[in-house]
């Protein structure tokens, strides 16, 4: 942009005319003047598509898409929303990289902890798929800070975690917009003590029955089908969230009010000797959902298999991109005896090495036959996947509270309570009272935030897990039976760019169009207030940089204008500071 | 109120309706003389009914399979529609009024329904075979050229794209008939609009069969004027994919037309 063959539009229209009339002339200044003018790549408009999700499944995305788009079109870009589904969106983003810019929400991800920036932004991963650096992103000096959070303590982690912080904002890999409230919708005749929103497996599990009530099937209703169709926890265009693949596997340890607890794990220690080590002991009795006994095979297994999915026997590693982050903090993994395993990590603090302690453990006997490389996708032919990443995973065969039954696409999905789980035994990670009020938990899909909200008043389901827009909290309020939850939710709205390709690969570009979204304005008008603005990803959180506070405008990337209007000379001037030419008012292609 | 209610309510409605209008719009005699000759006359339609009878069974197998399938092969073209026609639907929604939203709600849900059926029993109960087969053939087109279309293009309707302009209508004010549209309907496959290409084929054949049947032919082509403005009124389709159903409906009527004589 701005470099040295781009040259001043007069000259340049004079030189279209003088070429024009080479055809007229004979001589061979005329020519070379033609081939001057025609041998250049001509411009033309600057487009831009915005993917987003349809309404149906999401009620805010693609507004905040339609008012990016108008204020782009007013800077003379032609910009255009694609509503695409779930699994489109995330194909093309995460694995693909075949997209411009996208609106969208971070999964239901462990936001309170500066180290999940390591691999969303990471240089190291930009060529991966997954969401390690969906925006294939490189700076050096943002990965030499990301490097100094995981394996410094103390003051220097925070430092680092400014800087990072400082970075982002500053070159916009992607835009932070608002965290959330995540709202929901439950009945209480039949089942009550909600904690927090159903869409938490916790909460889920926290439920007991209403004094009167002999219900046996607790019936949830959500607008996202993909759990009906897909239950592979490694397949990351299905899993950004919803609570059933926690459900459905253990993992070693997790997270409970904000602290990391053992789950699967009875307990572990760390010490650090010749680098980090953490000694796992397994539960006594774990067992899989067929029967099988879980040993410390599997778990030196699963950290294996995801850190390389053809276990081998391909000519470079296939690693999960889903848990790739926290599979990238374990170097190696041995077996002690049957019930426990020795994990060595990468060189990483202590507080961020556990992180790797979360991801689900997989039964070893199922998925050491998926190391095949996959043979029909809608994958790019020439990036290497296997059967592990693509699969279904159906009939899925884990270890958590609950498991598989059937399933209806797009219809219905019914899981059945283990009963002998270590949950419902004598030392339960969180306190479930010995059993669950239910023996059967339904999940039905429904078209629509209205048609889910119909479905719980009509008494067809017990609560909502997607989360809800604002549209349908009248509705809620004025059914007797209903009752709305509301939870502030750590996964944030914010727009996604594709850094490798032009115009978004300008940094000077991705503020304008930073600056082109009031976030003040999105919060009241199409949240209708239920989330908070920020300028950064660590909003909400004792590790917020200092300066990038909200403060009723964004500190980092103020918005081009005022409530909501935009002042679109002031945008395109700074365009054109930025070396971008217009014609006609169309901002123009380098 | 939800999926099963919902299909209950539409099938002793759209019963109560055909009932009726059998009396109104057939009469006794013809209907006497259709039960003593229904076998022959089902018999002489029996090739068109059919293949009308395996596109239905074929289409409700596939309609998943098609809507996965388009986001492998098809083109989105739901940006290049707005392209086209920008804001129209959400000028049409500007007449919005709750007594339009109930018509043209019920028209879409019920209306649409009684509209497919009842020629059906209508045209089997006239000695002419010909509108009986003509209707079973131009069904079939419109199902499968629908099909082929939901295959090579992925189109979200206004409701879902420009949502802060366009209300979802059918769905906010009724929203227990998600369930039920959401078993024939894919949120993603709008473009062309079936329900306008249907309704504009059976109002079509009424036109011919006018002189027999006066009272349908109007009675149609009101009705499927009005499912037709509801498919934009309730923010589901295009003015592109209604203008898409318009043609795909001329092209069934055309092939009827030319195979029956």
């Amino acid at each position: 942009m701005g470099d040295a063959r781009s040259n001043q539009p007069g000259l340049r229209r004079r030189a279209v005319l003088a070429g024009a009339g080479g055809a007229l002339c004979s001589t061979a200044g005329c020519v070379q003047r033609a081939r001057n003018v025609l041998g250049r790549d001509s411009t033309s408009q600057l487009s831009l598509r915005i993917l987003t999700l349809p309404t149906d499944a999401n009620p805010f995305s693609a507004r905040i898409a339609r008012s990016l788009a108008e204020n782009l079109r007013r800077c003379g870009i032609d910009a255009q929303i694609e509503p695409a589904d779930y699994e489109a969106i995330l194909r093309r983003v995460l694995i693909n990289g075949d997209f411009d810019l996208y609106v969208g929400q971070f999964g239901r991800a462990d936001w309170t902890d500066p180290d999940q920036l390591y691999s969303l932004l990471h240089s190291a991963y930009a060529s991966e798929s997954g969401w390690q650096n969906p925006f294939r992103y490189t700076d050096l000096d943002l990965d030499g800070h990301l490097e100094t959070q995981r394996t410094a303590a103390g003051i220097a982690r925070e430092r680092a975690v400014r800087s990072i912080q400082r970075t982002i904002a500053e070159t916009q890999p992607f835009t932070t917009l608002a965290f959330p409230d995540s709202l929901a919708t439950v009945r209480v005749d039949r089942f009550r003590n909600w904690t927090g929103v159903p869409g938490d497996p916790l909460a889920l599990l926290g439920v007991e029955s209403a004094p009167t009530a002999s219900a046996s099937t607790l019936r949830v209703v959500t607008n996202d089908g993909r759990i009906t169709a897909n239950w592979n926890p490694l397949a990351v265009e299905f899993r950004n969230r919803g609570p059933f693949i926690d459900l459905l596997y253990d993992s070693l340890a997790r997270r409970v009010d904000g602290e990391r607890r053992p789950w699967l794990a009875a307990d572990w220690t760390v010490e650090r000797s010749e680098g980090l080590h953490a000694t796992v002991d397994l539960r006594e009795g774990a067992e899989w959902h067929d029967g099988k006994p879980i040993d410390a095979g599997d778990v030196a297994f699963t950290y294996r298999f995801l850190a390389d999915t053809s276990l081998g026997s391909a000519e470079t590693a296939v690693p999960s991109p889903q848990f790739r982050g926290r599979t990238s903090l374990v170097d190696s993994v041995s077996v002690r005896d049957d019930r426990t395993v020795r994990l060595s990590f990468a060189e990483a603090a202590e507080a961020v090495a556990e992180r790797a302690l979360t991801i689900p453990i997989l039964p070893e006997h199922v998925w050491r036959e998926r190391t095949d490389p996959a043979t029909l996708a809608g994958l790019d032919a020439n990036r290497a996947a296997t059967e592990a990443l693509i699969g279904n995973n159906p009939g899925p065969v884990g270890s958590g509270p609950l498991r598989f039954d059937s399933a209806t696409v797009d219809q219905r999905l019914a899981l059945s309570v283990v009963d002998d789980h270590f949950l419902f035994g004598s030392d339960p990670p969180v306190d479930v009272g010995g059993s669950l009020p239910y023996d059967e938990l339904v999940v039905r899909v429904a078209g629509s935030d209205e048609s889910a909200v119909e479905l719980v008043a009509s008494g067809g389901a017990d609560a909502t897990v997607s989360p809800l827009g604002p549209s349908v909290v009248p509705r809620i309020g004025r059914e007797t039976g209903l009752r709305l939850l509301a939870a502030g939710s750590r996964a944030f709205y914010h727009v996604g760019y594709n850094t490798a390709e032009a115009p978004l690969s300008n940094t000077r570009f991705r503020q304008v169009v930073a600056g082109l979204i009031d976030k003040q304005r999105v919060v009241s008008d199409v949240f209708e207030g239920y989330a908070m603005p920020a300028a950064s990803p660590m909003h909400g959180t004792d590790w917020l940089a200092p300066g990038l506070e909200w403060d009723g405008a964004d500190p980092a990337t103020p918005f081009f204008g005022e409530r909501g209007d935009l002042d679109a000379a002031s945008a395109r001037a700074t365009l054109a500071d930025a070396g971008y030419q217009y014609r006609d008012g169309d901002l123009l292609t380098e | 109120m939800t999926l099963v209610a919902s299909l209950v309510e539409l099938v002793v409605v759209v019963s109560v309706a055909i009932a009726v209008s059998s009396s109104v719009i057939v009469g006794f005699d013809r209907l006497r003389a259709t039960v003593r000759n229904v076998r022959g006359r089902v018999k002489r339609a029996a090739a068109p009914i059919g293949a009308l009878a395996a596109v239905l069974l074929v289409n409700s197998l596939v309609r998943e399979p098609v809507a996965e399938a388009a986001w492998i092969l098809g083109v989105n073209i739901t940006p290049t529609i707005y392209g086209i026609e920008g804001e129209f639907v959400a000028w049409v929604q500007s007449f919005a009024h709750p007594a339009l939203t109930a018509l043209f709600s019920y028209a879409y849900v019920f209306g649409y329904a009684y509209l497919l059926v009842f020629p059906l029993v209508a045209y089997v109960a006239l000695e002419d075979g010909t509108p009986l087969r003509r209707l079973a053939i131009a069904y079939s087109v419109n199902y499968t050229l629908g099909l082929v279309c939901y295959v090579l293009f992925v189109a979200y309707g206004p409701r879902n794209m420009i949502g802060d302009s366009v209300e979802s209508l059918l769905y906010t004010t009724y929203p227990q008939y998600q369930f039920l549209t959401s078993q024939v309907n894919t949120n993603s496959n709008v473009f062309p609009s079936l329900h306008t290409s249907l309704s504009t084929t059976v109002a079509g054949i009424a036109w011919e069969t006018r002189e027999t049947y006066p009272g349908w032919s109007a009675v149609a082509t009101t009705i499927a004027a009005i499912i037709v403005v509801s498919t934009m009124y309730l923010g589901i389709h295009w003015a592109t994919d209604v203008a898409a159903g318009l043609a795909l409906a001329a092209t069934a009527i055309w092939v009827a037309r030319r195979y029956v004589e």
